[in-house]
């Protein structure tokens, strides 16, 4: 027994700063308490107006420019909202979407509090423990503590040997009998085993054979077929605007100075000649409504349902299988699943980064955050020493989206491809210019016509196209001839087409 | 003994909550003053919570909503100050 002054190992001293501490921690959590509430109370403001915004068409407001001043305007599109998901991620959803948006924030807001409160209640009896504490060692020296150690271990030893000491007791033959449960128990579990690893072969075998069949996907040397595919898949979509594109807008809930820029992706691929134009009569169409802001669109290819899945090299089925699955489900469940097969409810990042993939020189590469900068390697474009601060965000995701495209490209090593190639550059030099001016939309991907790219941007960068593409074809054309159709050729036989 | 403190802790938290809504109450009537002193062909707008956007409502409906809250808001603070007319009786 310790002698009652230094018997609790907290003096005096230490104790009262326990209890400030704990105190500072109570505080800090109320704070983060009152904070939340607030989050929480916005969201729900937020929702209400959410759900009335669709019943006019346009609603009068003040429109904010600048911290201070002031604008009468209207506000327009009314079911049109873009919600930052995150990560600079925007998803421009109908006011109903970004309710359920809204819904899912508040469900995290709402575990934030509850662990908040409990974190709270924790230290409140915490205090009140040290409280009690700190009156004992004030109080008076006499109070201590009893301690004793425990000494279990000659009971403990005399029972057993009880136990052992009779030679021809209980315990033997119920330990026989307990054998006897293991042996059983041993078969069920190899049984229950073998069952789960039948289980697990059907299913890898399933998994297999679907991975064939996508890998023939992939493969096809004729990215015609793909992109008939596509065509169809993203002529069903485009119906369906509200997913598929992500808009970089902030309308409603928050406008800033800005950050007024759109940025639009919309799924596209090289045999498609429709799309883009389709597209771009859209995105001119809102050109014209929000005219005083600038607007940056982006095209790119996004195949939700393609192998573009980020996990290892053996597990790359895992994720499409899912979403299949899914899909099948839901598309035997109920016939309205237009929302659903192409994105499964993205309402994070993190939902982003899983569904869409990167291919990145044939291999599947785990989308990166566009702040993260991308290795330039794989890019075709010879612009990235040139770029300035403001235009590095979009060269980024320019960037991005072309290598993407180029990786798709280098799978398959077609006359087509190599004319897709021949645009790239085409459009980074447009976009180049683009970028400069800062009005007007930036298109980073056509296909095959050179008319599509909006009149604004076409002159100060045409000069250069064609040297660009003349000194592209030539360095790959030389590493190209060795395999296949030479990229003149392929360019011949655009040009005759 | 070890209830002093939680006591007080709680009578503070009461004076912190008293104070508020006494603060909320006097800013809502002035919003009701100023509500009621417009001339009637101005506009009103309310501010959508966390932004910086204005929404244009009617005034007549805004007065009679704003009213409302006032009233709430008395009513909670008539409901406190009987609650501890009660505790300092017993």
């Amino acid at each position: 027994m310790q002698a009652p002054g230094t018997a609790s190992p907290l003096s005096a001293a230490q104790v009262g700063r326990l209890r400030e501490e704990q105190g500072k921690v109570v505080t800090s959590c109320q704070e983060k308490i009152q904070h939340w509430r607030k989050v929480e109370n916005d969201y729900e403001a937020l929702q209400e107006r959410l759900n009335t915004l669709p019943d006019k068409l346009s609603y009068d407001i003040m429109v904010p420019f600048g911290p201070l001043a002031f604008m009468p305007g209207k506000l327009v599109h009314t079911n049109e909202v873009t919600v930052l998901l995150g990560d600079n991620w925007f998803s421009k959803c109908s006011a109903k979407q970004a309710i359920g948006l809204v819904e899912h924030r508040k469900k995290h807001v709402r575990k934030a509090l509850d662990d908040l409160q409990k974190v709270m209640k924790n230290f409140e009896s915490r205090i009140e423990f040290t409280e009690d504490l700190q009156k004992m060692s004030d109080a008076a020296g006499d109070i201590v503590d009893i301690r004793e150690e425990a000494e279990n271990d000659g009971t403990e030893t005399k029972g057993k040997r009880r136990t052992a000491h009779k030679p021809h007791s209980k315990p033997k033959v119920s330990d026989v009998f307990e054998v006897h449960f293991q042996e059983n128990g041993m078969d069920t579990k190899s049984k229950g085993f073998s069952q789960s690893e039948e289980e697990l072969w059907a299913r890898l075998e399933e998994l297999e054979r679907r991975e064939e069949m996508l890998g023939e996907f992939n493969r096809t040397p004729d990215t015609i077929e793909a992109n008939g595919e596509d065509t169809t898949s993203s002529e069903e979509e485009k119906e369906d605007k509200t997913d598929l594109n992500v808009v970089n807008r902030v309308e409603d809930s928050t406008t800033q100075d800005n950050v007024q820029k759109e940025v639009t992706t919309s799924e596209l691929f090289s045999g498609q000649v429709n799309g883009p134009s389709h597209y771009h009569s859209d995105d001119e169409d809102d050109l014209g409504v929000d005219h005083f802001v600038p607007t940056i669109f982006f095209f790119h290819t996004v195949e939700p349902k393609r192998v573009r899945i980020n996990t290892g090299k053996n597990t790359t089925l895992k994720f499409s299988e899912k979403k299949e699955e899914a899909k099948r489900k839901r598309k035997n469940s109920n016939g309205n699943g237009h929302l659903v097969p192409e994105l499964p409810n993205i309402k994070t990042p993190a939902d982003i980064y899983r569904v869409f993939v990167d291919v990145v020189n044939g291999e599947y590469v785990p989308r990166k955050s566009i702040l993260k900068s991308r290795s330039r390697e794989n890019s075709v474009c010879s612009d990235t020493s040139e770029s300035s601060a403001a235009e590095f965000d979009d060269r980024r995701g320019v960037l991005r989206s072309i290598s993407y495209d180029e990786a798709t490209y280098s799978d398959n090593s077609e006359g087509i491809l190599e004319e897709g190639q021949e645009h790239l550059p085409k459009k980074l030099s447009t976009l180049s210019g683009t970028f400069e001016a800062f009005s007007g939309t930036v298109i980073e991907k056509e296909p095959l016509s050179p008319l599509i790219p909006h009149p604004s941007i076409a002159h100060p960068v045409l000069p250069t196209i064609p040297e660009r593409k003349s000194e592209e074809v030539l360095s790959e054309a030389s590493e190209e001839t060795t395999k296949r159709i030479s990229k003149f050729k392929a360019a011949r036989m655009q040009q005759t087409n | 003994m070890s209830g002093r403190e939680p006591r007080r802790e709680e009578e503070g938290a009461k004076l912190h909550q008293k104070e508020e809504l006494n603060r909320k109450i006097k800013e809502q009537k002035v919003v009701v003053d100023e509500l009621s002193n417009l001339k009637k062909n101005r506009k009103v707008y309310k501010q959508q919570p966390n932004s910086n956007i204005f929404f244009l409502v009617d005034r007549t409906e805004m007065l009679s909503e704003c009213k409302n809250t006032l009233d709430d808001l008395k009513r909670a603070h008539q409901e406190i100050e009987n609650s501890e007319k009660t505790k300092i009786r017993k």
